[in-house]
């Protein structure tokens, strides 16, 4: 008697409990359908999750494709876009064709300008040298130089330059895909778009401290005069961090500031083009 | 209120589920790799343990007992708390994506879960009433979450130390683990 009351006992349990399942998914609200089609998506994506089109991984970016299909042509996967087949399969999966294919690039915010003031002999990695009072090197920006980024590189873009110990990006080469981003201790590696033509070479954020001359030959002296010589105002201060920011969604360049910089710290990047004289309705009505 | 307060802290840090009842010994090893996945697993324990705990506890009063089936509270137990997982990972996926993009991996792995299973049962056999249960689970919980992130962090650090080629890996977190436990050894006899 007191085993078949158990055994029904337990039958009764696992038939509410199968009960309750069927019923949550009877009930609940549907499923959203967008999801087995972003689980489409994601068969053509590389599979990298490696965020370089701003979104945090393979299926986000399948995800706001299906909600949205322009998020593709505006902005397709850089990685698949460096592959000319890949990104031809899922233009004909969506039906649609990629408009800009302008990705985005790696850009170093420091030119090495400060000098050592300590011989550092531990573990070869910049994560390693930070942990020691941010680095050995005169300003506590500045790029460690031990190759973190390289050694991240898929791609082999990433080198440090020997003579000012400072890591490069080769543009030619670079993918855009972001990897260098998280592993710079010193946050000084950024994804820029790939026609962005220049860059500020330097990460000098301190506010209340002295400014960068004292700690580099190189370093921004927050003078603003990149800001007050940019008439369209392709140049913009970013007060939070105390630099010149420019608008990634502009992409304009700025000729003045690069030559009336007193440090020479807005480098050109490799997609700068001399602006023609007349390069739009912008400067025509300024003058 | 200070009997709750001393089994939170008791099941935090004392009895904790990993390093002093060796529950859970699997997510400890298995997702402690990054400080990020640590802290979403950590909670989603949490969460389970906290809702577990709730539906077992007057399942065992108020069925298991009074029917005399209470030595089938293992099986019972186990099909009660997967279907649960089941149903709220489900509710999850259906209601908000943001959070089941956080949690949702870490839901099924947590089914079969000892340290779930664990605590409804120490619930049971230390005779708590249903508050205090509820605040077992959750000291369990939170003392689940806070050697995850210990071990996350050490290890996050340990890959770049310079340890023998025949310890890197796993076999430098077991030594890890073992001096944890040593140091939350401390503990033992404070409550």
């Amino acid at each position: 008697m007191h085993t078949t009351l158990t055994v029904v006992l337990l039958s009764l349990i696992g038939f509410i409990a199968g009960l309750a399942i069927f019923l949550a998914s009877k009930f609940l609200p549907k499923e959203d359908e967008s999801l087995a089609e972003a689980a489409k998506i994601r068969e053509f994506l590389p599979g990298a999750d490696c965020g370089a089109c701003g979104h945090p991984g393979c299926f986000a970016y399948a995800q706001a494709v299906t909600k949205d299909k322009s998020v593709f042509t505006r902005t397709p996967c850089p990685t698949l876009a460096q592959d000319k087949q890949g990104i031809k399969r899922l233009e004909e999966h969506l039906g649609l064709k990629a408009e800009a294919t302008i990705g985005k690039k790696a850009v170093v915010h420091c030119t090495g300008g400060s000098h050592s003031i300590v011989a550092y002999e531990g573990l070869e990695s910049c994560k390693a040298a930070v942990q020691l009072a941010s680095g050995f090197n005169e300003c506590s920006f500045a790029c460690i130089g031990m190759g973190d980024c390289v050694t991240v590189c898929p791609t082999g873009a990433m080198t440090i330059d020997p003579e000012r110990n400072v890591a490069s990006v080769d543009w030619s080469t670079c993918i855009g895909c972001g990897l260098c981003v998280p592993a710079c201790p010193q946050h000084l590696t950024e994804l820029v778009p790939a026609d962005m033509p220049q860059y500020l070479a330097c990460n000098y954020l301190s506010k209340r401290d002295i400014p960068g001359r004292k700690r580099c030959p190189d370093g921004c002296l927050h003078c603003q005069i990149c800001v007050k010589v940019s008439a369209d105002g392709e140049v913009t201060w970013d007060e939070k961090k105390d630099l010149p920011y420019f608008d990634p969604t502009r992409s304009i360049p700025a000729p003045a500031a690069i030559e009336k910089c007193p440090r020479h710290v807005i480098k050109k990047s490799p997609a700068y083009e001399e602006p023609t004289v007349s390069p739009g309705s912008d400067s025509a009505s300024e003058e | 209120m200070s009997n709750l307060i001393a089994i939170f802290f008791g099941m935090a840090l004392v009895n904790n589920m990993v390093l002093a009842k060796f529950l859970g010994l699997c997510p400890f090893f298995g997702v402690s790799k990054k400080l990020s996945s640590a802290v979403s697993m950590g909670i989603a324990v949490l969460l389970v343990m906290l809702v577990a705990s709730a539906v077992t506890w007057p399942l065992y009063h108020y069925l298991l007992i009074p029917y005399g089936a209470a030595f089938m509270r293992t099986v019972i137990f186990i099909l009660v708390i997967a279907s649960l997982v089941q149903i709220i990972e489900m509710t999850i996926k259906r209601t908000n994506l943001t959070l089941y993009n956080a949690l949702g991996i870490y839901l099924p792995l947590i089914t079969t879960n000892c340290a779930v299973l664990g605590i409804t049962f120490i619930n049971i056999d230390q005779a708590y009433s249903f508050i205090e249960s509820l605040v077992a689970a959750l000291g369990a919980g939170a003392g689940f979450t806070l050697v995850l992130i210990i071990m996350s962090g050490i290890r996050e650090r340990l890959e770049l130390a310079d340890s023998p080629k025949a310890f890197r890996g796993t076999p430098i977190a077991f030594i890890t683990a073992m001096l944890l436990g040593l140091s939350f050894l401390a503990f033992k006899g404070m409550i």
